[in-house]
């Protein structure tokens, strides 16, 4: 929901690490999206490229790894990941959700030169 | 050695929207060291978070309390409080559809208080206010049963997010067929947060307010004496 905020933080992140390595270009930026942040990749790179196209991230290659929640299986003890489904795959029972999973939102890795 | 111009993989592991949440923590330790219990209040449009509020204070009676409005553009809420005789300050985000942390200190400035409850009457939205911390010390959300009882399933990242749920609005229950129990089970599959069954309809007796504001003051008291 809050894209644009998003791109301007990763642009400002980029350039202060650009500027520490001396790289002159930054060719690729993978980003770690948690379900539950309530980030949409698309509208990322969207914003991405109309707002980097001036700075050292202009013709970036952004990627997104997509992390979901994960849950417990009350009944027997199961963890899986969130899928749709509140339903334990292996026993049937009701799971819940494990607290704190799905909300990362954080850039893992870059490449640059 | 990598030489010049050469391409290189850097591994960061760095958190995004991170500045807001630094000026969360220094809001944080604002109301640590003024011992204030800071309330974020969320949840939907006519969810009754005002009306809560006004019920809540009133029975807080002993305690000082204080609310901090936010609202995209009107004054119409903390006008009211003011009538009503809680402190208040308004925050108008200008069209955001959320408070984040860099605008709570200002409010938190205006109002000026020291030991006390202070409520943060967030934007009216199930979404967004779930991704700002505002260095609140309690997240507690108002939940209305018109808004139907299938809602924690549908809105987990915020189900998830509070420590506390109201169930606003329960004199509605028959009238919307909201069922309880659908709502409970939706809401145990992503939060153990208590839940506090409230009416205030007007010109009937009011429900649950006590249970609400009980529980706000077993946090207040259990807040570090500064």
């Amino acid at each position: 929901m809050h894209e644009l905020p998003v791109v301007l933080d990763i642009l400002r992140v980029m350039e202060e690490e650009a500027g520490k390595r001396n790289f002159r270009k930054i060719t690729r930026i993978d980003l770690v999206i948690g379900e539950l942040s309530s980030i949409v990749g698309e509208c990322v790179q969207m914003y991405f490229d109309v707002a980097s196209k001036d700075s050292v991230c202009a013709g970036a290659k952004l990627t997104f790894d997509y992390r979901p929640a994960m849950l417990r299986c009350r009944k027997c003890g199961r963890e899986f990941p969130h899928q749709k489904s509140f339903t334990c795959p292996a026993c049937g029972g009701d799971a819940v959700l494990i607290k704190g999973t799905g909300r990362e939102f954080y850039i893992r890795s870059f490449e640059g030169r | 050695m990598i030489r010049k111009g050469e391409k290189m993989e850097v591994i960061l592991m760095k958190e995004l929207l991170g500045a807001n949440d630094e000026l969360a923590a220094k809001n944080r330790d604002y109301f640590k060291r003024r011992h204030i219990l800071a309330v974020n209040l969320m949840g939907s449009p006519g969810s009754g978070k005002t009306t809560l509020i006004s019920a809540v204070a009133k029975e807080l009676g002993g305690l000082r309390t204080g609310v901090i409005e936010g609202d995209i553009a009107s004054s119409i809420d903390a006008e009211r409080m003011e009538r009503e005789g809680i402190r208040s300050s308004q925050i108008n985000t200008c069209g955001e559809c959320h408070l984040d942390a860099n605008v709570i200190r200002q409010g938190a400035d205006r109002i000026d208080l020291k030991d006390a409850v202070v409520f943060i009457e967030n934007v009216g939205n199930l979404i967004c206010p779930a991704e700002f911390d505002l260095g609140e010390s309690v997240r507690l959300l108002a939940a209305s049963v018109p808004e139907g009882d299938d809602k924690p399933l549908k809105y987990v990242p915020m189900f998830s997010y509070v420590d506390a749920v109201a169930l606003t609005k329960c004199d509605l229950t028959e009238a919307v067929g909201f069922e309880k129990q659908k709502f409970l089970k939706g809401l145990r599959a992503v939060s153990q947060a208590p839940v506090f069954e409230v009416s205030l309809k007007k010109g009937c007796p009011a429900r649950g307010v006590k249970a609400v504001a009980g529980w706000l003051k077993k946090k207040y008291e259990a807040l570090e004496k500064v």
